[in-house]
């Protein structure tokens, strides 16, 4: 009887063992708000939901665009695109991906009463059809494929299944998608489990058996949880951490896309002056700021990432930090003494931090910077109502000049709070959008950026680093620059 | 006798309870930022329209008061609503969080008394020795070191020295209890550490008292045992006002883990409560906040029970 109490002991012991092997916990610091791709915006749903359902296209590792749900697609010209589905693709709860899948889901994110994030990405689609039997054509209105594609990327075009949605079933509780994993077990404010999809199309993966997402919000906490290995991997979000992770543990370093900007409004005097916002520009020390905040974690950004080789224009000179020609620009622009006014600003991802950097360097050149300190809430409230004179914030950013700069500088775009205008801006983004070769897109985003500097409507500060720590035998992750957690598909716990 | 006193006391708190949520109610709703603001952020991607077909949906349109009483008719009916976000019954939420709080704050509680209770009586016993001073300092210590920082250093020193101890990852008692139990510990002995002690204080301060009473000399002159004197005669009676003590901390707690729950990632009420007033989830805040209060009311009589037990002169009346 014992023996046998035993033994069973040794086994069980044995089976948890095999199975932690698979097991991959991570910690996260804010947990998802809702669970509908289609309705998702919080950064942490996104993170999740990413390796639950997936897109017809995806970036791989290199921020290049590739087929995911679509085992090709065709540009044919500026106005379609034809998607090619696989045939080997289930939902979670076992049924086959057909056409009328996809086909219905678009037609849910584009549908004016159900309030999409990603409707605005497809205002431009004027038909959506299936030809043949698995393929989906995109027809537009305007030439704009270009800056139609990368919206096939994310979570928020995520193809979901007609039958689940249609039984009536709450989507921001319940998941079912074709991704690597499917939730098995959510825990509010504790954790997230994602078991194995079986029958994902790509051979092989995902390697984990489980992936456990671990709510914890304090950063101590987080690195003292992977210290004593009650998780396996964590992001950092304060530099000064790694101190605490001396040795046994892996570093990941990833230069992302998103940027911390200080808006400005430009309709306010003087900064309604693009000396005044260029004198400002030049008064900011961005080296300073990256080592007295980020600790030297990140990189000075330009108007396109400087990663984005294919796009990015060099601003050494223009960004760099001349208090003196911060001065001679502000004389001429007949404010030699100086001048005063406010940032607003929220206690929120170091915000506060830059803006006090900030306020000391422009003091430097004689301009008084008053932080207007608010809570989160209100500081939406007063972006959304321009009502600032400047702001401190972090703007994600793209590999794609459309989506970086059109809804950030065309005058009615989605996010340009900032009251810019520039008749030259708009023309310059909608023959972006509009042109498809290579050449020519890249001279008009070239000009444009030649303007954007020169304009300064906000000032680019830096780029942060995203840090990452893992336990030694965590193989395979692999950070991207759009912050995006879909390489851990990939990943295994040796 | 007694059930008409509690039935009394619950009757004459209802109106507390219901000012207490309409104040909450308003507050809230006066804080610039709405749901719908928060959740879109700065991405801005709905038209106006689009928002105020959304603000209509959720019934964000009506006048406050309206809103209110609306949510009254569902308190009445133990309808508490639905998450803003989610759309999940805020009841059903109140549910699987409580049990987690509530054990927080009685093992608080419990650490709180079985440090708090022996110093004080020791500190009282042996007035103006080293023992008395050390117990005091100590106190004083205890009262003064914020909850953060007592949690950080424990965080810290364990995850340095005890490599081994899971500190993170709760499991509910009842599906892992000895691993619970270990996950608990820590953080209610970072709560419990400043009420144990104010208990020590108050037990020593109230003891102090009665041991200078005369019964306690007649007794003491009768040439009873110094233990008998104290654990018979003295105790009992100075337990009244740390009772009082431990049930308003109790309910304080219930109300108040907010900063542990974070700091250990305990997935309870108090963390609910923060991420709701941080989205401006209405429902959920409303719905805790009274929850909250019903339970701090039920607490207080529950004390005053404990007073007619522990000291039975005290008689329960209207």
């Amino acid at each position: 009887m014992k023996k046998s109490l035993f033994f069973g002991l040794v086994l069980v012991l044995l089976v948890s063992f095999t199975f932690s092997n698979g097991i991959l916990k991570f910690a996260i610091e804010t947990e998802p708000v809702g669970l509908d791709p289609h309705q998702v915006t919080a950064f942490a749903s996104h993170r999740i939901l990413e390796n639950v359902y997936d897109g017809l296209l995806r970036y791989d590792e290199n921020m290049q665009l590739i087929a995911n749900l679509a085992e090709s697609y065709e540009v044919k010209d500026a106005y379609t695109v034809v998607f090619t589905l696989r045939n080997d693709v289930y939902f979670h709860d076992g049924t086959k991906m057909t056409a009328d899948d996809v086909i219905f889901s678009f037609e849910r994110i584009t549908d004016p009463d159900f309030g999409s994030p990603a409707a605005s990405y497809y205002a431009d689609v004027e038909s959506i059809k299936v030809v043949g039997e698995k393929n989906i054509e995109f027809k537009l209105k305007t030439p704009s494929v270009n800056a139609l594609l990368p919206n096939f990327a994310g979570v928020n075009s995520a193809i979901v299944s007609k039958a689940f949605v249609e039984s009536g079933k709450n989507m921001q509780l319940e998941t079912n998608g074709t991704g690597p994993f499917a939730i098995a077990d959510y825990e509010a404010g504790n954790y997230i489990s994602l078991v194995k999809n079986d029958k994902y199309y790509m051979a092989g993966l995902p390697k984990l058996d489980e992936l456990r997402f671990i709510i914890i919000p304090k950063e101590v906490s987080r690195v003292s949880a992977l210290k004593n290995g009650d998780v396996d991997i964590s992001k950092l979000n304060e530099p000064l951490s790694l101190n605490m992770l001396t040795n046994g543990f892996s570093i990941y370093r990833q230069p992302v896309l998103s940027y911390y900007l200080l808006g400005i409004n430009n309709d306010v005097a003087p900064l309604n002056d693009p000396k005044v916002r260029r004198a400002l520009s030049y008064a900011v020390n961005r080296e300073m700021i990256i080592k007295m905040v980020g600790f030297g974690e990140g990189t000075i950004t330009g108007i396109m990432n400087p990663t984005v080789k294919a796009w990015a224009v060099p601003v050494d000179e223009e960004f760099s930090y001349n208090p003196a020609k911060a001065k001679q620009l502000l004389a001429e622009a007949g404010y030699p003494n100086g001048f005063e006014f406010s940032i607003t600003v929220s206690a929120k991802y170091n915000f506060d931090k830059i803006a006090q950097a900030l306020q000391a360097q422009f003091a430097s050149v004689g301009v008084k910077a008053n932080l207007d300190m608010v809570e989160w809430g209100i500081f939406i409230k007063k972006w959304k109502e321009k009502d600032f004179d400047s702001f401190v914030s972090l703007n994600s950013g793209s590999v794609s000049p459309d989506k970086q700069l059109f809804r950030t500088f065309e005058t009615n775009g989605s996010t340009n709070k900032f009251n810019y205008s520039n008749t030259k801006v708009d023309e310059l983004l909608v023959e972006g959008r509009t042109t498809t070769e290579y050449e020519a897109r890249h001279e008009i985003y070239n000009e444009l950026q030649e303007i954007l500097i020169q304009d300064s409507p906000i000032l680019f500060l830096y780029s942060p680093n995203n840090l990452y720590a893992s336990q030694k035998d965590v193989q395979g992750f692999q950070p991207m620059s759009n912050e995006s957690l879909i390489s851990l598909r990939f990943v295994s716990v040796e | 006798m007694t059930l008409s006193y509690i039935l009394g006391r619950i009757i004459s708190a209802i109106p507390t309870i219901l000012l207490l949520t309409f104040m909450v109610f308003i507050s809230i709703h006066l804080v610039p930022g709405n749901v719908i603001d928060i959740m879109m952020g700065t991405q801005n991607y709905l038209s106006e329209e689009q928002v105020q077909e959304l603000t209509a949906e959720l019934g964000l349109d009506q006048p406050i008061i309206v809103q209110y009483f609306k949510w009254l008719k569902g308190l009445f009916t133990f309808d508490l609503g639905t998450s803003l976000r989610t759309g999940e019954p805020v009841s059903q939420m109140i549910a699987d969080k409580f049990p987690i709080t509530f054990e927080l704050a009685l093992m608080s509680i419990i650490f709180s008394l079985l440090i708090g209770i022996p110093f004080g009586l020791i500190s009282s016993v042996k007035q103006n020795t080293p023992w008395d001073y050390s117990f005091r300092v100590l106190g004083l210590v205890g009262l003064s070191a914020p909850v953060f920082w007592i949690g950080a250093i424990f965080i810290v020193l364990i995850s340095g020295t005890f490599t081994n101890y899971t500190l993170f990852g709760f499991v509910p008692f009842l599906k892992e209890p000895l691993k619970n139990l270990q996950i608990m510990l820590i953080p209610a002995i970072t709560l419990g550490i400043m009420i144990a002690a104010q208990i020590m204080r108050m037990t020593r301060n109230s003891m102090l008292d009665v041991l200078s009473q005369d019964y306690v000399k007649v007794a003491k002159a009768k040439g009873l045992k110094g233990s008998k004197v104290i654990f018979k005669h003295a105790l009992r009676n100075g337990m009244i006002p740390v009772v009082t003590t431990a049930g308003i901390q109790l309910g304080y707690l219930i109300g108040g883990t907010i900063v542990v729950e974070s700091m250990f990632a305990i997935p309870g009420m108090g963390r609910m409560l923060l991420d709701a007033v941080n989205q401006r989830n209405y429902p959920v805040v409303q719905g805790v906040v009274a929850f909250i209060g019903i339970m701090i009311v039920l607490l207080n009589i529950l004390i005053d029970i404990l007073y007619s037990i522990i000291d039975p002169r005290i008689k329960l009346t209207d």
